[in-house]
């Protein structure tokens, strides 16, 4: 809810999913032009549901945004265009999401 | 940036990522991730890496697009940063520095099913050339001082995903594995005034009860005191102390031995996850008299546990004797030219 309420103070429109294969039917329906994904989440896990995305879509641009920095020694990660540490300051996501989706 | 600290006692160097950690809860996690669906590594997927900086490609063909039959590209998220000085410095007694190194993935193929070993002999011989050319081309960077090349195959060896890959790391610091190698055929050499691995060579010959495969060129042994049941080591017959210094020529010799042993292995073991390291001089000691470059071959048949974390002692329940005999079956024997 924190992302969401800052990305939408940037200016950002935010469609929030519960888990993976709820993010999978939200990207089929509005089609966003960024895709906000954390890796451990209940039921499929984020680098699951990137893949099952990236094999609709090869192109649209997804960070993942975990508290693990570990995960980054999985070469399933490089599907993504960013990976993100979580962070209370969330500066690092909003530099990376103005990166690739400039507004 | 992540650090270079070196343990006290042993002198051990690990590299502490200094991002927010893992926390304690999620060491138990039994999560595992996929491995299956799109493959960032795959042929038509190049613009999920960065820019190669090596690759095999027909001429003509631009860098970063498909046609490539091998390509090398910097680790997306690295374990170290390319950038950047040592700035070797003291916090109280301990050490550390800045962890530059540089951090590089060996596509080894553009096909995602295959495996090192299911590749043809002359297709080996490119990834090892390649091998032998990052390392020259890493080291006219000052910084670095050893060069890791390593491949895991199967999860329960380390890797993430199944596309053939190898990886590459350059460290600014001689691995302390490396250094007692050093010092122990150092001693050796010292004593009697000639290289370790040369003598188990000779031995090996004679003896015949631990060759896996060989060629005028090239022995597979399974070591004599070997840690792990069907480990395997590679070393060229003639002395030679550095990978990268060995002439192109043998490579096509070093290819087919170790392509014929991990054919060995696969066939006995079922496809067993394995890994292997290249063990070769640092950078500023290539050319020496008592170090002798190898490769070794461990598959993932046994858990380290806590007597061999205890006391550095492996329990192995298979001689490499009998390693041997099974993997000696597993195939004809090379011809000998």
């Amino acid at each position: 809810m924190l992302y969401m309420e800052e990305l939408q103070d940037l200016g950002y429109e935010v469609i929030a999913a519960s888990n993976g294969n709820d993010a999978i039917k939200k990207f089929e329906i509005y089609q966003p032009d960024l895709i906000i994904l954390d890796i451990l989440m209940p039921g499929m896990n984020g680098i699951e549901t990137m893949n099952i995305i990236r094999e609709k879509s090869k192109d649209i641009p997804i960070i993942l945004c975990t508290a693990y920095g570990e995960y980054k020694q999985d070469l399933n990660t490089w599907a993504s265009d960013a990976y993100v540490i979580k962070s209370a300051d969330l500066a690092e996501l909003l530099t990376t999401v103005n990166r690739i989706l400039p507004i | 940036m992540p650090e270079l600290r070196k343990d006290l006692i042993s002198g051990r160097w690990v590299i502490i990522a200094t991002e927010r950690g893992k926390r304690p809860s999620s060491f138990n996690s039994t999560e595992k991730v996929s491995t299956g669906g799109f493959c960032p590594l795959c042929a038509g997927n190049e613009d999920k890496t960065p820019p190669e900086v090596f690759a095999y490609r027909p001429y003509g063909s631009q860098p970063d697009t498909p046609g490539w039959s091998l390509r090398v590209v910097p680790n997306k998220f690295p374990a170290l940063r390319i950038e950047g000085e040592l700035d070797r410095r003291g916090e109280g007694i301990y050490d550390k520095m800045n962890g530059v190194g540089a951090h590089e993935v060996i596509v080894e193929c553009p096909e995602h099913d295959q495996t090192f070993s299911s590749l043809p002999v002359s297709h080996c011989e490119k990834i090892l050339l390649t091998y032998r050319n990052r390392i020259h081309d890493l080291y006219r960077d000052r910084r670095f001082k050893y060069i890791s090349i390593f491949r895991n195959q199967g999860e329960a060896a380390g890797a993430s995903l199944a596309h053939p890959h190898s990886q590459l790391i350059a460290l600014p610091v001689v691995p302390k594995r490396s250094v007692e190698e050093l010092a122990g055929a150092r001693e050796y050499f010292n004593y009697k005034e000639r290289c370790v691995y040369c003598d188990i060579v000779r031995q090996e010959k004679v003896q015949g009860v631990r060759i896996v495969s060989e060629n005028q060129g090239f022995l597979a042994i399974a070591p004599f005191a070997s840690r792990f049941p069907f480990e395997v080591w590679v070393l060229p017959q003639q002395h030679s102390s550095s990978f990268e210094e060995t002439p192109e020529w043998y490579y096509a010799s070093l290819a087919e031995v170790f392509s014929d042993t991990l054919k060995r292995l696969t066939i006995t073991l079922n496809d067993p996850p394995y890994n292997f390291m290249l063990h070769t001089s640092p950078g500023n000691e290539k050319i020496n008299d008592y170090y002798h470059w190898h490769f070794e071959i461990i598959p993932r048949l046994t858990k380290v546990a806590g007597f061999e974390w205890g006391s550095g002692f492996y329990i192995n329940p298979t001689s490499p004797e009998d390693a041997t005999k099974f993997l000696q079956e597993a195939l004809p024997a090379l011809s000998v030219r």
